[in-house]
């Protein structure tokens, strides 16, 4: 706790602003919060209303919380506070009364949360509520018309679907959270009645734990690939040793371990998490078990690299960040050997190395307990990842097969749709301009809400592009901001994920701005381009596209022939 | 032990334990706070395996009140 007052964050670029709304003494939290930010890189600021004073803060306009403006508010409540005496009494009036009460209970949080969401652009995550293991009505509890424990059932639902209706806003499953850690372990008699603590000071670090989750992809900090070894980590013992026969998958206690951990991987992978392989070994022994083993769960099509060879592991590392292409800061490396963690840890302190127990059925909960794979929204393109990336080892099988670049290119059927912003497009826009690092010009992140204000100015163009060729769709993967200051206009963001680089879907996409410039009588079309330590890709763009630097601007003269490459199929919608 | 009980009350206020003694209390050590008196009755109850009653919290005014409700709960600081 003294620790959280001795950090020096002021070294951060990174900041964020918290404010906290408790119905209860949370104590602790703020200075849990503190340090895990600073973990992470991230200058931490916080404002904790005094406690069970949430309502008076939200609901009045000129509060301190307010002022603070937050980038992400935390209002925990508890549901005796909110029930009041009918949390000890449920039975003391009709069913029909407890409904009621429970309707007017959500409406007040509803009109809570609208306040709120008219008065802030912060993001939102209100806890849900825990339902206790007691009832006074004992064991026919779940036989009582609408009783103690529906109740809160009801306004869990209810908080759910008021989440889902409103924009930047989460519901934290405290009661989940309960569960995970135990009734008896979070709430603690003798800590509520001394100073209303309802969560045990020993549960305060996992309840940050839990709540980083939404902090993490903010800054675009979470993980997407997961680099696996083989043996001992996906599969008991070592198949260049034991064979595919001895190899320890399946029927034994240890070889459902390893299915299990298996089976919880290939769920992330199909949630968009990329996997690869990173393993000492014979190439052919290794892949006969992944290709024919009856109880291998993940094949070679679930992995977007495989480096199985007897290379140093930090550089098969290395190798598989630069094949996939993203940061080393993306990567989780799971690998049951000591060695082999120091090595990565040594050698890339950016990687995020798991510690393993020497134990295989420990694997899945480790696995499940990491809080670093959470996006705030999850996207089509974000979902359909792991087969992109397939789709991508099949691309370069073909660029090996064909014999210059132009050739490739054309025989790739690049479709390019340039799409306006709208209301489904605003999630993938701002998370293009979170995530995007090498072909980003500008590397201004923006958050949702934001997008959502440019959308709606017509001051601003917001647009993207969805890029399609002969093996798929490549999804949204281009964004642009175009400022529109009379008749000068400025290119605020531009950026192209970098899986497309190298297609031209580049110059299609500044060639549609440009024109759409010239046909709106623009005078003055300028760029920036502002270089960080990762986006060395774009420097040359607006050069090599015709843009003439001025000062710390470039300026495209619209006089000019825009040219497009004729290889690309463009369509405007 | 009464080196355990100095160095986790050291730990909790973030004092030297130098700087404490039986008569060590809210009155005297800046950092004692109620809430940080909570944590420290936490961090006791874990380090020598007991529970105290509210009333035992409650009564709480220097170390030397600790130290009595420890005996009373039969762990011997001197062993």
């Amino acid at each position: 706790m003294t620790l959280s007052k001795n950090l020096d964050d002021l070294k951060f670029d990174k900041k964020l602003k918290v404010a906290i709304l408790p119905s209860f003494t949370l104590n602790g939290l703020d200075e849990t919060f503190h340090v895990k930010c600073s973990e992470i890189g991230i200058r931490y600021q916080s404002y904790v209303a005094d406690y069970n004073q949430y309502n008076q803060e939200i609901l009045n306009p000129e509060s301190d919380f307010y002022n603070f403006s937050p980038d992400i508010t935390f209002l925990i409540l508890d549901i005796r506070s909110l029930l009041g005496d009918y949390f000890y009494f449920p039975y003391s009036i009709s069913s029909a009364e407890r409904k009621s009460l429970v309707k007017e209970k959500i409406n007040e949080l509803e009109n809570l949360i609208l306040q709120f969401k008219n008065n802030s652009s912060s993001k939102l995550v209100i806890t849900n509520f825990n339902i206790p293991s007691y009832s006074p009505n004992g064991i026919i509890e779940t036989k009582s018309e609408f009783g103690f424990h529906e109740m809160i059932q009801e306004m869990n639902k209810s908080l759910r679907n008021i989440a889902k209706s409103q924009n930047s806003t989460y519901v934290f499953d405290f009661n989940q959270f309960v569960s995970k850690y135990g009734e008896k372990n979070i709430f603690d008699y003798k800590q509520f009645h001394i100073g209303d603590i309802q969560i045990a000071f020993n549960y305060i670090p996992y309840f940050a734990h839990e709540l980083m989750s939404y902090v993490k992809p903010m800054f675009g900090i979470n993980r997407k690939c997961i680099v696996l070894d083989l043996d001992n980590t996906l599969w008991g013992g070592v198949v260049g040793e034991d064979g595919f026969d001895g190899i320890e998958l399946g029927q034994t206690p240890n070889g459902k371990s390893f299915v299990e951990f298996q089976k919880h991987l290939l769920s992330l992978w199909q949630q968009g998490i990329i996997l690869a392989i990173n393993s000492k070994n014979n190439f052919d022994d290794a892949m006969r078990v992944i290709r024919d083993h009856p109880d291998m769960i993940l094949r070679e099509k679930h992995f977007a690299s495989i480096q199985i060879n007897w290379n140093d592991k930090a550089q098969n590392l290395k190798q598989i960040a630069d094949e996939i292409n993203i940061g080393l800061s993306s990567i989780v490396f799971f690998d049951d050997d000591k060695l082999n963690q120091e090595r990565i840890k040594q050698e890339f302190p950016e990687v995020l190395t798991i510690e393993i127990p020497n134990d295989p059925s420990q694997y899945s909960s480790i696995l499940t307990n990491l809080n670093d794979f959470n996006v705030l929204q999850k996207t089509e393109e974000d979902t359909k990842r792991g087969e992109m990336y397939a789709q991508q080892r099949q691309r370069k099988q073909f660029e090996n097969t064909v014999s210059n670049l132009d050739q490739f290119l054309k025989q790739l059927d690049i479709k390019v749709k340039i799409k306006k912003s709208n209301e489904f497009l605003i999630p993938r826009i701002s998370q293009l301009t979170l995530k995007t690092n090498q072909f980003n010009l500008t590397t201004r992140r923006y958050q949702e809400e934001e997008i959502r204000k440019f959308s709606k100015d017509e001051n601003f163009a917001v647009g993207c592009a969805q890029v399609l060729d002969k093996f798929g769709d490549n999804g949204i993967t281009g964004a642009y901001i175009v400022k529109k200051n009379g008749t000068s206009w400025i290119l605020d963001t531009f950026l192209l994920s970098c899986r497309i680089i190298g297609r031209g879907v580049e110059n299609a996409m500044l060639s549609h701005i440009l024109k759409d410039a010239k046909n709106n009588g623009i005078e003055e079309f300028k760029a920036e381009f502002i270089s960080t330590p990762k986006n060395k890709p774009a420097e040359n763009f607006l050069l090599e596209f015709g843009f003439k630097k001025q000062d710390q601007f470039w300026i495209y003269n619209l006089n000019n022939d825009i040219k497009s490459p004729n290889y690309l199929k463009v369509e405007i919608e | 032990m009464s080196n355990d009980l100095y160095k986790i009350i050291s730990k909790v206020f973030s004092i030297s334990e130098s700087k404490i003694s039986s008569e060590s209390g809210p009155a005297n050590i800046e950092s004692w706070d109620s809430f940080n008196g909570l944590v420290l009755i936490d961090e006791l109850e874990n380090h020598f395996n007991v529970k105290f009653t509210i009333s035992e919290i409650i009564d709480v005014k220097n170390v030397a009140d600790i130290k009595r409700h420890l005996k009373n709960h039969n762990v011997d600081l001197n062993g």
